[in-house]
């Protein structure tokens, strides 16, 4: 009786969480959907996969699946990371996506790495401030 | 100069088999028109050319060849076709060139890259040159965006070099949502048009060629008009005009506005880029948002040549050539095949484009609608919607002297001969 008592107290607690959180991610998730097709898909198409001589896949890459602030920087500079050093060159260039506010870059990044990041984590409207705020000169 | 001989490996495992004749390797044809294949695939191919004796050159981009050594480069591929049935028994591949343009002049063979045009000579019959390679214009700067120097020829000893524009629409900062254009946009000093160079010197420099013609953001698609000795063009349009303008475009206007421009294209002429483009809705010549368009203001009367044709948006011709053979209909005599590679900037639309298109010609100007004249090389519906999964896409076109047409595919490096009759 007593083990049944913990167990549901557990279920019911880890039930909460759930219900609560649920209808939050789910909007992040949508809203990073949303952000990445009007700002990403053109280049990046809806499988993520790029054009092949033209734009690169996110799928497979690690600056997707890596640290989330060399991520935010590469995507606000447009390829650049910290130091000002061009980290990435295609055939055609990637502009910087600094226009977009913390939580639409920060949902944009985190439906990257869901979809196309091997589940990677989400990506925090801080963490996207964070790295923000120490862009490379002339950025 | 590297030289790998793979002849009969490839060749005992890229025979096609005689059903592939008998549906066309599921291309559609106008009524009456085969398609053969006549190699499975020779790599990530791009243009085409033939020499007198029927011998195939192509070439290759980005190095990696299908059921090869993706480390080693393919270079130029070289095919023989020894008993007369068209479909090469030798399959060979020579030179380190990764590139895209290709022909046969004076009996030599010119290629180029993103940075120059060579040339090999030939000393007789044999299929790849003894020579190493002479360079005819070298030192282009390297860029990565619309570098392929495609090229061609008149009758008159020139060569013709698309110099395509590093950049969409010479913004500030390219393709960023909402920067502005330069203006006026320095890239025209040097890139964006067509430069005209002797045809028979070696080792010019671009500094030895003159502008003939301005304003093409990139022109991969080049082809000299015997009839009426001029140059034609089909010109690529600008992409991506609702990501950088969203306040001004739709999704759908950047899918279907921006016209990929089929046009003669005369010395000293200027088409537009960056400043203009041609509305495929509107028929008419609009300002670019980047230098104060809004998508309805028009460029000024009569200072940028209307079109021959307007294609739809971001179908991408990479290839054209006007049909001089005895093969085909009258009806196809002196007009133009156009190899459209096919879209990636009509996403989240559905990607377009990918066929062969024929334009009818009479004295230099098209004489009726245009029309699909090879198509389903994807097999149907993109699946994801991604040009990289198409199961081919045309990017090559050449015509033999028997006159058959010969498609070349960038994805297998799959190569079509068609023909009409049956022959």
């Amino acid at each position: 009786m007593r083990t049944l008592h913990v167990a549901s107290a557990t279920l019911g607690i880890a039930c909460l969480t759930a219900c609560a959180s649920q209808p939050a991610s789910h909007a992040h998730a949508d809203r990073g959907q949303a952000a990445y097709e009007s700002n990403c898909l053109a280049c990046h198409q809806a499988d993520g996969t790029g054009v092949r001589g033209f734009q690169p896949a996110l799928v497979g890459s690690d600056w997707v699946r890596g640290d989330p602030k060399v991520l935010a920087t590469f995507v606000l500079t447009g390829g650049f990371d910290s130091a000002g050093r061009k980290l990435s060159a295609n055939e055609n260039v990637m502009p910087p996506f600094s226009h977009l506010d913390d939580a639409t870059l920060a949902a944009a990044l985190t439906y990257v790495r869901m979809k196309f990041g091997d589940q990677a984590s989400a990506v925090s409207a801080e963490e996207v401030a964070a790295a923000r705020a120490q862009l490379p000169p002339a950025h | 100069m590297t030289l790998i001989r793979i002849a009969a490996f490839l060749f005992a495992c890229s025979l096609p088999a005689a059903s592939f004749a008998a549906d066309s390797d599921g291309l559609v044809l106008p009524r009456g028109f085969t398609a053969t294949v006549v190699h499975d695939g020779v790599g990530l191919a791009r243009h085409i050319a033939i020499r007198d004796n029927g011998d195939l050159y192509v070439t290759t981009h980005q190095f990696a060849f299908l059921g090869f050594d993706a480390r080693k480069r393919v270079g130029i591929v070289a095919l023989r076709d020894s008993n007369g049935d068209h479909l090469p028994d030798v399959v060979e591949h020579f030179s380190d060139l990764d590139g895209t343009g290709i022909a046969i002049y004076k009996g030599m063979l010119y290629v180029s890259d993103d940075v120059g045009v060579y040339r090999y000579r030939f000393d007789g019959n044999e299929l790849l040159p003894k020579q190493p390679a002479e360079t005819v214009v070298g030192g282009f700067p390297a860029e990565r965006t619309h570098a392929d120097k495609t090229f061609t020829f008149d009758n008159d000893g020139h060569l013709y070099v698309n110099v395509g524009a590093p950049s969409n629409s010479c913004q500030e900062q390219d393709r960023a949502q909402g920067s502005m254009g330069q203006n006026p946009c320095p890239l025209l000093e040097h890139y964006g048009g067509i430069w005209r160079f002797d045809a028979d010197r070696i080792n010019q420099t671009p500094k030895d060629g003159t502008r003939y013609s301005t304003g093409m953001r990139n022109t991969i698609a080049l082809a000299w008009n015997n009839d009426v000795n001029a140059l034609y063009a089909t010109i690529h349009g600008r992409d991506q005009l609702d990501t950088i303008f969203p306040k001004l475009f739709t999704a759908d206007d950047n899918a279907e506005r921006v016209a990929e421009e089929f046009q003669r294209i005369v010395e000293g002429g200027d088409y537009g880029w960056p400043y203009a483009y041609y509305d495929t809705k509107l028929k008419a010549r609009v300002v670019a948002p980047e230098y104060g368009g809004d998508g309805k203001k028009r460029a000024e009367a009569g200072k940028y040549p209307e079109p021959l044709v307007a294609f739809p948006a971001h179908w991408a011709p990479d290839d054209m050539v006007f049909y001089a053979g005895k093969n085909f209909p009258a009806s196809y005599a002196g007009g133009a095949f156009i190899a459209f590679h096919g879209s990636w900037n009509r996403a989240p639309r559905p990607q377009a484009g990918y066929r062969v298109a024929f334009v009818p010609m009479k004295n230099g100007t098209p004489s009726g609608e245009w029309q699909t004249f090879a198509d389903n090389f994807t097999g149907g519906a993109l699946p994801d919607n991604n040009p990289n999964k198409a199961r081919t896409r045309p990017v090559g076109l050449a015509v033999d002297s028997a006159g058959a047409l010969y498609i070349v595919d960038s994805e297998k490096g799959r190569i079509w001969r068609v023909t009409y009759g049956g022959s």
